[in-house]
């Protein structure tokens, strides 16, 4: 399974990992002095150190056990709501993130050509001077619109924008687009807000599932509260094309065909609007544009969602009956990754409109508070005016896109064309472009266009692979961040071991960066702890003692009221923003793609034991991880011949690739589905190269015109014998 | 064909010796190589499967065909039988090579073999297998005093100490009965904590018993298949009026044995099982007629209890089938459950087959045995009885019959 | 929390999502080799045709019985069963012999067989985390459960909630608690919505298996004495008769030799 590279005399990606190695035997400790002096770890190197884990979104908070300086364990901070006490199984295997023995520990400079995998170590000074001259040197021949800069949502997000702004350039890529954007922007049109928090308490009776696998997709603390809903007695309807380990314990599985989620609640909405339904008093105080919403889905019966989703009318609308009868007690889930079908946008709008038609705000959902909302900054000069066009088609050609977001895979495609210009450079930073964005190969070529690519990563993660300069940053467990608030909280990230090698954190990085690029006066810090004093300063809180107790306290919030920051104040049923700019105002049937005889449609989603494109390489992870297949129908398998262990040649209109088939009768027939994240590039992971294939090969680009994102399951593809 | 290679003037290797030199450096290999990189390396030995061919061949068959010993010396000194004394030697030397080869393959098969003495200070008092392995460790010094003498009747000077030995060779005699009784049934003791995994045709509380009365009619095929094999190989008569009184003895020993089986199924209900388990009943059926019926049947024939042909055949197809029940009952009626294995994946080896290191490495011993066996017999007067040996002091190979023992 | 007396783990099979993070944490928490584990899955998994499924799995580890075979097997006496509950394993005096092996019902004890004689191989198993329940924690697997599907508390009151969460919910789970009578009882319960040989665990009377095997060990030494004692009276009485029948031929021929002639 796992593949030792070749060594090069000046390469040094890493030691080998030795196969049989326990988890204790690892790199050298060295114990963080700054815990030490926070008296958080003895002179022994012995101690417990609060932290945030990062292995996905969630940022559980942890409390690390440090023996004789090194991290020997993580649990889950008790205290922290993300965590509640645990954490799932990539959160445990957070120290062999750390320990990794690929990991990048000192700035490394190409010497090969781009992919093969050679490079020279350099020093901090001479990476980041090379790194701000090409920089500059691009800015100066053709723009500061020429350096694109990417990355996906962390904790230092704020640094990395300011490095961004402050550059000058207009091109800013994060993922969003490939996730969540249909849902964000449909939340954003009818509540004023990306996503609003959810309540699980024990009086939630009922909870409609569309995908969502959060048996699978863990988001610790909800994972949590949804096992106990289940527990207590509610109902949970979920919707999946595949039998998910959430399937197996929702009280109903609809196996519905994929596309037709919108059908599904577009009837669910004719159903509670026909026969009066919800709850009228919230309707009328509360929402807008009722009355063209009812005219839209007048036409929308189960009779018509029917042989559309594969789902009985009598089904639809016992549901609908059972939601409102629990109402305002139920919770219609938006999803997470809602970047499905074209028609996403509008299935998310008729989602978040059946919450609000159920009465359900301040019961089960309610405002989340603002990120960064009450800590303080460090002060900065104005960003300069940036006049031109954004590569990734924000506003001109998706006009109600927000600029933090974007559309990812309209940038890429736009470097590829060079149109509306040629883009020529490209810093990334936690982030994985070349296997997150669809359509590989299409990547590659963008990456081809480039003159200059610089990557920060803690590993030579696929992406660092192709670049020019990759930047060692310390593993979340060796660095600082920005607080994080979460409730009445502000948490902290801090180091628990000093990290290993050169690694550096990326509040030093985009400063450093950023002072040789002569923006020093976007960083004004000294170093993390300065910067942390200075989040702090409004609470009035020591670092020091938020360094021991984990988190600083914020002050109260105020209680979500029933207030909405729609153009209207109120939840909009019907949006004037989309129909200004010549959408449909409400949600509106699209018929989306379907798979011809011999194709099938191409599911992809989530395991518990990996987290997106970047943990593969994890030895702990892997370690009790399925084999990574492709799944299809037992039935389907065998009519084409095909039986589980079998390998299969699986191609799409942009790419081929050869996998492993899983026979299983917990997928539609007209299905298949592999986990993304697998089949790297990289011969820096020596775990995970070698294993599985790439979704991303076969993934065919496609952006919703509303949301920007991407229809990840409208790719067909044929299956055969290898 | 004769093959043999000559190393010197005074060395001359044979056929035989080099087929069985040969197996013994092979086995030699295999085991080097488990020391160094473990058991996993040379077998299939898995979670699932940890004892395979080596427990079922080298232990439980291994210290069954060593039964031979403890048989003729009680009948040779406690029931005071002298008739049997010619099979005494013989059969102590099968006795005594047969439990060190069962040590040698335990230095093979334990996890920590140069801890194999533990099991004589660290006692946990419910374990059978502790039982048996004090009892082997305890029966093998027994049987070393009991065959010292013929090493030392060799040389002259040291008649004395052999002398002394006879004297004083009952207790020991006696402590050999015992322990013998106690592991030969132990062994089988060591099923009764696996009820749900062995099956109902063969797990029964009095297993214990069993072992101990198939052990009797194993050693009694043991010394029959012995002395014939000698007696071609060694150019040497064949005493076959005491083996046909061992044979005379065998259908009563097997009927017991069959008695007591039978009983035993009827008493606690399975004997239903007898034809509604497939394999299970196929391989049941196949060690009670092969190992039982047949072999009580052929020994009632005169003809077959005098003849020297007959005698071999039926001692052969006793042994085969009662060593097959020997296997049946360490391994191929133990259902080790398939437990459903999902992840991880290194776990999911639920079938056991013998590889061939495995395998190579208890013939090799069996071998060695054999070839100790030899080279004993060929320099040491162990076909002779004591009063012989002790005056007939010169290089003992014989070409004629030893003469008989008068009728008491 | 009230005071534990008798450790004990509680697995609820319906809140199990088979995510493998108690897999993860024991790894971490004991240190275990790669290509090692002291926890695994098993179970039937999905199950049923499209699209009637159901699925079930169970997170196996030590189920540390009341009466545990593995102590009354091993020779050497490598196993302790403590009186709060744990049974624990002691590679000092172990000798590799694997009859634990056979003798767990539950396939529990796992062996190194990649170690050779000098690195020793040893039997690996959960120890129920000693370093942290005498520490006022759970046991590694039982703290990080994101679904509560582990709980860790003394065996009575956890045998008692989990009867209460069956009556509870009647029509979810099978009205068992596997587990509580099983081999004499152990201190790793389990309840189900699937049946439990689904899960791969097997069906075991209440009295413990170990039984008649102790039963007869208990045996050994009287019956070695009483059998050492027959064959001393035989031989001597043996011996006796020959001496006599010696005595009586000779007396027989001195007669003869004595007669006149």
């Amino acid at each position: 399974m796992t593949q030792t590279i070749s060594r090069r005399d000046f390469l040094k990606i890493g030691a080998a990992a030795v196969g049989a190695l326990a988890v204790g035997a690892m790199l050298p400790p060295k114990v963080a002095e700054a815990a030490r002096a926070a008296g958080t770890i003895d002179s022994q190197g012995n101690g417990y150190v609060h932290s945030m884990c990062e292995m996905c979104v969630w940022r559980c908070g942890l409390i690390a056990k440090v023996v004789d300086g090194k991290v020997v364990k993580l649990d889950g901070n008790p205290e922290h709501p993300h965590s509640r006490g645990n954490l799932c199984p990539r959160g445990q295997s957070g120290l062999m993130n750390t320990y990794d023995p690929d990991r990048v520990l000192t700035p490394l400079v190409r010497v090969g050509k781009r992919g093969e995998g050679l490079f020279r170590q350099a020093s901090w000074d001479e990476a980041l001077d090379l790194v701000a001259s090409k920089m500059t040197e691009i800015k100066d021949k053709y723009g500061a619109e020429a350096m694109v800069f990417s990355s996906t949502h962390n904790l230092s997000q704020p640094l990395f924008e300011n490095l961004l702004y402050a550059f000058g350039s207009p091109n800013y890529g994060t993922q969003r687009s490939l996730c969540f954007n249909a849902m964000i922007v449909s939340n954003l049109m009818t509540y004023g807000m990306e996503e609003p928090e959810r309540i699980y308490d024990d009086k939630l009776k009922y909870i409609i599932l569309t995908g969502r696998n959060l048996l699978e997709a863990i988001s610790t603390s909800e994972t949590h509260d949804l096992i106990m809903a289940i527990d207590r007695g509610a109902k949970v309807v979920y919707l999946d094309p595949r039998y998910t380990k959430t399937a197996s314990k929702a009280t109903e599985w609809l196996p519905i065909k994929p596309g037709m989620d919108l059908a599904f609640h577009l009837a669910l909405l004719n159903v509670v609007i026909g026969e009066r339904l919800y709850n009228r008093w919230f309707v009328e105080q509360h929402t807008v544009g009722f009355d063209e919403l009812k005219k839209e889905v007048a036409r929308y019966t189960p009779e018509w969602a029917a042989p559309l989703t594969g789902i009985p009318a009598e089904t639809i609308t016992r549901i609908a009956h059972e939601l409102a009868d629990a109402a305002p007690h139920v919770l219609v889930h938006n999803g997470w990754r809602t970047s499905n079908f074209i028609n996403s946008f509008h299935t998310q709008r008729a989602i978040s409109i059946l919450n609000a038609l159920m009465g359900n705000w301040n019961v089960t959902m309610t405002a989340a508070a603002a990120e960064g909302a009450g800590l303080g900054a460090p002060p900065q000069p104005p960003y300069p005016r940036v006049s031109t066009l954004r590569l990734d088609g924000v506003p001109w050609k998706y006009p109600i896109v927000p600029f933090k977001i974007g559309v990812f895979q309209e940038l890429r495609d736009n470097i590829v064309k060079g149109d509306p210009y040629q883009a020529h450079g490209w810093f990334i930073s936690r982030q994985n472009p070349i296997m997150s964005l669809p359509d590989r190969a299409k990547t590659l070529e963008a990456f081809g266009k480039m003159d200059f690519i610089a990557t920060v990563d803690i590993i030579m993660n696929d992406t660092a692979w192709f670049s020019d300069v990759v930047l060692p940053e310390a593993s979340y467990l060796e660095r600082y961040d920005p607080l994080l608030p979460v409730g009445d909280k502000a948490f902290i990230r801090q180091p628990v071991i000093e990290p290993q090698g050169e690694a550096k954190s990326a509040l030093w990085i985009y400063k450093q960066l950023g002072t040789k690029l002569g923006l020093g006066d976007f960083f004004q810090y000294e170093d993390e702890e300065d910067y942390l004093r200075q989040q702090l300063k409004p609470l009035g809180a020591s670092l020091e003692e938020v360094k021991k107790k984990g988190y600083a306290e914020m002050p109260e919030g105020e209680p979500a009221g029933f207030t909405w920051s729609t153009p209207s104040g109120k939840i909009e049923l019907y949006s004037d923003t989309l129909a200004k700019v010549g959408f449909s105002g409400v949600p509106t049937w699209e018929e989306p793609p379907q798979p011809k005889e011999d194709q099938f449609y191409l599911l992809t989603g989530k395991v518990a034991q990996s987290t997106q494109f970047g943990t593969q390489n994890n030895q702990l992870l892997h370690k009790y991880s399925d084999e990574p297949r492709l799944w299809m129908n037992a039935r389907t398998a065998a009519n084409l011949g095909l039986a589980t262990d079998d390998w299969v040649e699986v191609t799409s209109e942009v790419g081929q690739i050869h996998i492993k088939l899983l026979a299983t009768e917990a997928i539609r027939p007209d299905c298949v589905y592999m986990t993304p994240g697998y089949g790297h590039l990289s011969k820096g992971l020596t775990t995970a190269f070698g294993v599985g294939a790439s979704s991303s090969v076969l993934h065919v680009t496609y952006a919703d015109p509303i949301s920007g994102g991407q229809a990840l399951s409208q790719t067909f593809v044929t299956v055969k014998k290898a | 064909m004769k093959l043999s290679i000559t190393l010197s003037k005074f060395l001359r290797i044979g056929t035989l010796p080099l087929v069985l030199i040969l197996l013994m450096a092979i086995a030699a290999v295999v085991a080097f190589t488990r020391y160094a990189f473990g058991i996993g390396a040379i077998s299939d030995l898995s979670y699932s499967y940890p004892w395979g061919f080596w427990i079922s061949f080298d232990l439980f068959t291994g210290v069954v065909i060593s039964s031979g010993g403890f048989l003729m010396a009680g009948t040779v000194y406690i029931l005071r039988i002298k008739e049997f004394e010619p099979l005494l030697r013989p059969s102590v030397l099968t006795a005594f090579l047969g439990y060190i080869m069962v040590a040698v393959a335990l230095l093979v098969d334990l996890g920590q073999p140069l801890r194999i003495w533990y099991m004589m200070i660290h006692w946990n008092h419910t374990s059978v297998l502790l039982e048996i392995g004090i009892c082997v460790m305890s029966y093998l010094t027994v049987l070393a005093i009991e065959f010292a003498p013929v090493v030392l009747e060799r040389f002259p000077t040291l008649h004395e100490i052999a002398h002394l030995i006879h004297k004083f060779i009952m207790p020991f005699v006696i402590l050999g009965v015992v322990l013998s009784t106690l592991h030969q049934s132990s062994l089988g003791s060591l099923l009764l904590i696996q009820p749900q995994k062995l099956h109902p045709l063969w797990w029964t509380p009095i297993l214990p018993i069993l072992f101990f009365t198939s052990a009797i009619s194993v050693g009694l095929s043991m010394i029959i298949l012995e002395s014939s094999l000698s007696s071609r190989y060694f150019q040497r008569g064949l005493e076959t009026h005491l083996l046909t009184k061992l044979a005379k003895a065998l259908p009563i020993t097997l009927g017991v044995y069959l008695v007591l089986k039978f009983g035993e199924l009827a008493v606690a209900g399975d004997l239903g099982y007898l034809f509604t388990s497939s394999v299970m009943s196929a391989l049941f059926w196949a060690e009670i007629l092969i190992g039982v019926v047949i072999p009580i049947v052929w020994f009632s024939i005169k003809k077959n209890q005098t003849s020297p042909r007959g005698l071999l055949t039926g001692a052969v197809i006793t042994l085969l089938g009662l060593i097959l029940n020997r296997f049946n009952v360490s391994w191929f009626a133990v259902k080790h459950p398939d437990p459903l294995f999902y992840v991880p994946t290194f776990m999911g080896n639920v079938r056991y087959f013998p590889t061939l290191p495995e395998v190579a490495v208890s013939i090799g011993i069996f071998s060695a045995g054999i070839m100790a066996f030899g080279l004993l017999a060929k320099y040491f007067p162990v076909f002779e009885t004591e009063h012989e040996a002790e005056t007939t002091p010169v290089p003992i190979r014989r070409l004629h019959p030893a003469p008989t023992v008068a009728d008491d | 929390m009230t005071e534990i007396k008798h450790h004990a783990y509680l697995f609820d099979a319906t809140r199990c999502i088979d995510c493998r993070a108690c897999m993860v944490a024991c790894s971490v928490e004991n240190n275990i080799e790669m290509d090692k584990t002291r926890i695994w899955v098993a179970g039937l998994g999905v199950t049923g045709e499209y699209p009637n499924l159901q699925r079930g799995t169970m997170v196996y580890h030590c189920m540390h019985c009341e009466h545990p075979d593995c102590m009354s097997a091993c020779p050497v006496g490598a196993y302790t069963k403590a009186e709060d509950g744990p049974v624990s394993y002691n590679p000092d005096v172990c000798i590799g012999c694997r009859y634990c092996m056979n003798a767990c019902p539950f396939g529990v004890p796992h062996f190194d067989y990649d170690k050779g004689i000098i690195d020793g191989a040893f039997i690996d198993k959960c120890t129920f985390c000693p370093q942290r329940i005498y520490n006022g924690q759970e046991p590694a697997c039982v703290a990080t459960c994101p679904t509560d599907a582990l709980e860790y508390g003394d065996r009575d009151e956890l045998i008692q909630r989990a009867h209460e969460r069956i009556a509870a919910h009647p029509d979810r789970y099978i009205d068992h608690v596997y587990g509580e009578h099983e081999n004499g009882g152990t201190s790793y319960l389990i309840i189900s919505h699937v049946p439990f040989k689904d899960l791969g665990l097997p069906e075991l009377p209440e009295t413990p298996i170990n039984e008649v095997s102790e039963k007869v060990m208990e045996m050994t030494i009287p019956f070695a004495l009483s059998w050492g004692a027959v064959l001393t009276a035989v031989s001597a009485g043996v011996a006796m008769y020959d001496n006599n029948k010696k005595k009586n031929g000779k007396s027989a021929e001195e007669k003869k030799a004595e007669e006149p002639k």
